[in-house]
C-alpha cells in the first residue's frame, strides 16, 4: 500500500532511510543550532525541484535573503524553490492595529528574494499566528500542488506564533494539517545541549536528529534515525561533514565506524576518555565517537546490559 | 577563526561566564569600527557608562569615538511614571570620553521608566534614525532579560529587538551569560552565530579561550583557540592548540552529545 519512497537526495541518508521518505506524511529534523537542519531540508527541496516538482520554504527563523546568501556556497540551483516569508515584522508597541497577513504577504520564487531583509511596512506590523500561517498553507495548496514542504522551524511556531496556552494541541493540529494536505513534510525541530524528548518526536512520522560535539581533536557531526514509522531504517550514528556540496554522510561500515557504537554501550568509566576505549584494528581515523559527556543519566537499559560480558568480550555481531 | 569576520547586517551572540571578556570583545569589536570610520554604538545595561570608560581606559585605548547609550538602570522612582511613548526622547547618548555622571543625566534618568526590550527598541529607533550605525554592542542581553517588565513577553520582544537590529542593517553582537544547556534561549536561535568565551582554572591559574559555535552562512574555526586579555585587548592566538588540561576541561562542558 506503501507508495515508492520519496529522496531526500542528500548523499547517504536515502541509504539510511531504506530508499527514503514515504510519501504524504510529516517528518522532523531535530539537532542544536547550526547542526546543519536548514541545509538538510533546503537539499530535500532541491531534489523535489529538479525532478520538476513544486516544493515550499516556509521561512519563520531566518530572514529569506540571509538563508538564499547561505546556500550560495554550496552553489544549488535553488531557483524553483518558492518561498514564503513568515518571519515575524518588528514589533510596535504604540496603538498601531495589527493588520491580518494573508492580504499582503505571497510566497515567491526563491529567484524573486532579494539581498536585503524585508521591510517591516510603515503601516506596523502584520500579524502572523500559526492560524493565518495555517490558512495560508490551504490556500497555497489550492493554487499549486506542492508535493514536498519544509518549515523552518516549528519552535519558532510554539514561541512566537502560538498565543494561547494550548501549545500541545495546537502543534498537534499543525501536523495533521501538515498530513491533510497530502504534502510530505520536514519540519526542523530546535534543541537545546541537553534535551528530552520534544512533543514533536511524538507527532512525527520519522525523527532524523543531527549532533555535534567536540572531542579534542575538533568538532564531530554525526546523524541518526530516532524512529522511523512503517519503514525500516539505519540504526547506526553515521558521521557527516558540511562540504561544499552540502551534508555527506559516510556512510562504509568498517570496523572502525562501529567501535563508537561499542563505546556508547560502554559503561561510562571505560568509554570516557577514547585512550581507555578498545583498541581498535588499527587508528581510528577521524577519531572514535564519544567521550560521552556525563551529564545525561545513563539509561535505564544500561543498567541491564551491565551484569553482561564486559565491553571487550561482548562482540555485538 | 571567522575566516575573514562576521557577515554584515546581522545579530551574532557573544557568551560567556562572569569574566570572561565579553564586554572587551564587545568594545574591541566597535574601535575597529571606529578606526575604519565607521559609527558604533554600545548600548550600556549592566554597567555605569563612566565605568565601563575607566575600565577601557585602563586597557590604554582612546574610545572617544564610539557613542554609548546609557540605559543602565538608575536608583529606580516610583513617583513619576512615564508612558511608553515618551520614551524615544529620553535616552542620553554621549560619546565614551564624555560619560559623566552628570547631574543633569541623573535627573532625567529618574524619570525615565523602567527599562525593557521594548523601550530599548524605541530608544535605538530614534537614535538610529539621527545617526547610521553599522555596529551595535547590547551589554548585556541577560540583564535586559530580567529587567523586562511583567506585561510584555520577554521572548517576543527580543525577537523583535533582533530583527529591528537587522532590518536597520546594524551588524550587531548581543552580550550574554554562558547559556543553560538544559534550555533553548531564543536567542541562540534567532541570532546567525555564536562566540563563546571560556575562562578555566587549570593547575591553580586561569587559562582562556574561545569557541566559534556555529556561524550560519560562513565556514569557521571549529577548535577551541587560547586567548589573553592585555594592554591590547583581546588576543587569540588563532594557530596554537589549547593546553590538554585545558581541553579536558572542556570537555566536560556539555557542548554536545544528546541521546
Amino acid at each position: 500500500m506503501i507508495r515508492e519512497k520519496l529522496k531526500t537526495g542528500v548523499p547517504g541518508l536515502d541509504e539510511m532511510l531504506d530508499g527514503g521518505l514515504i510519501p504524504g506524511r510529516p517528518y522532523i529534523v531535530s539537532g542544536t543550532s547550526g547542526t546543519g537542519k536548514t541545509t538538510l531540508a533546503m537539499r530535500f527541496l532541491l531534489e523535489g525541484a529538479m525532478n520538476g516538482e513544486k516544493v515550499l520554504y516556509v521561512a519563520l527563523d531566518e530572514p529569506p535573503n540571509e538563508v538564499k546568501a547561505n546556500l550560495r556556497s554550496f552553489g544549488w540551483d535553488i531557483s524553483g524553490v518558492t518561498v514564503f516569508d513568515a518571519t515575524l515584522d518588528i514589533m510596535s508597541y504604540d496603538k498601531t492595529p495589527v493588520r491580518d497577513v494573508s492580504s499582503e504577504r505571497k510566497p515567491v520564487p526563491m529567484k524573486d528574494i532579494g539581498d536585503h531583509i524585508r521591510k517591516t511596512p510603515d503601516k506596523g506590523p502584520a500579524d502572523m499566528t500559526v492560524n493565518t500561517l495555517q490558512e495560508m498553507l490551504k490556500q497555497e495548496m489550492r493554487l499549486r500542488k506542492y508535493t514536498r514542504v519544509v518549515v523552518d522551524s516549528t519552535t519558532s511556531i510554539e514561541r512566537f506564533y502560538i498565543r494561547t496556552s494550548e501549545e500541545y494541541s495546537t502543534m498537534q493540529s499543525f501536523f495533521r494539517l501538515m498530513t491533510d494536505l497530502g504534502v510530505t513534510s520536514i519540519l526542523t525541530v530546535q534543541l537545546p545541549e541537553v534535551t528530552s524528548p520534544t512533543p514533536e518526536s511524538r507527532m512525527a512520522r520519522a525523527e532524523i536528529r543531527l549532533h555535534k560535539w567536540f572531542d579534542g581533536k575538533g568538532l564531530n557531526r554525526a546523524i541518526t534515525i530516532e524512529k522511523y514509522r512503517g519503514s525500516a531504517h539505519d540504526d547506526r550514528l553515521r558521521q557527516f561533514k558540511i562540504t561544499d556540496h552540502g551534508i555527506e554522510i559516510r556512510l562504509e561500515t568498517t570496523r572502525k565506524s562501529r567501535e563508537p557504537k561499542k563505546a556508547m554501550q560502554a559503561e561510562p568509566e571505560s568509554a570516557q576518555h577514547p585512550a581507555i576505549a578498545p583498541p581498535a584494528a588499527t587508528q581510528p581515523v577521524p577519531a572514535p565517537i564519544p567521550e560521552e559527556v556525563p551529564l545525561p543519566p545513563p539509561p535505564a537499559q544500561e543498567q541491564v546490559t551491565q551484569p553482561a560480558p564486559p565491553p571487550q568480550g561482548g562482540d555485538g555481531a | 577563526m571567522l575566516k575573514g569576520g562576521l557577515i554584515p547586517g546581522r545579530p551574532y551572540l557573544l557568551s560567556g561566564s562572569v569574566g570572561s571578556g565579553k564586554t572587551t570583545l564587545g568594545i574591541q569589536f566597535l574601535q575597529q569600527g571606529v578606526k575604519q570610520g565607521e559609527r558604533a554604538l554600545f548600548v550600556s545595561i549592566d554597567e555605569p557608562p563612566v565605568e565601563v570608560r575607566e575600565n577601557v581606559r585602563s586597557l590604554g585605548w582612546d574610545v572617544g569615538k564610539i557613542r554609548i547609550l546609557d540605559v543602565h538602570p538608575s536608583a529606580k522612582a516610583y513617583s513619576k511614571k512615564v508612558s511608553m511613548v515618551e520614551v524615544g526622547a529620553q535616552r542620553s547618548v554621549g560619546s565614551l570620553r564624555e560619560a559623566t555622571t552628570d547631574g543633569k543625566a541623573e535627573a532625567m534618568k529618574q524619570a525615565s521608566p523602567d527599562l525593557s526590550a521594548q523601550t530599548l527598541q524605541m530608544m535605538l529607533r530614534q537614535e538610529l534614525s539621527e545617526t547610521r550605525y553599522s555596529r551595535v554592542v547590547i551589554d548585556s542581553l541577560t540583564s535586559l532579560r530580567r529587567l523586562t517588565n511583567l506585561e510584555e513577553d520577554p521572548e517576543m520582544s527580543i525577537n523583535s529587538l533582533l530583527r529591528f537590529l537587522s532590518e536597520a542593517g546594524v551588524t550587531a553582537i548581543i552580550v550574554a551569560d554562558f547559556p543553560d544547556p538544559t534550555r533553548l534561549d531564543i536567542e541562540s536561535f534567532v541570532c546567525r552565530g555564536e562566540i563563546r568565551l571560556h575562562k578555566v582554572m587549570a593547575s591553580s591559574r586561569i587559562e582562556r579561550f574561545i569557541t566559534v559555535e556555529k556561524i550560519r552562512g560562513s565556514a569557521h574555526d571549529t577548535m577551541p583557540r587560547p586567548m589573553t586579555i592585555s594592554g591590547a585587548g583581546i588576543t587569540v592566538a588563532s594557530k596554537r592548540k589549547v593546553s590538554p588540561t585545558v581541553l579536558k576541561a572542556l570537555q566536560a562542558v556539555p557542548t554536545v552529545y544528546v541521546r
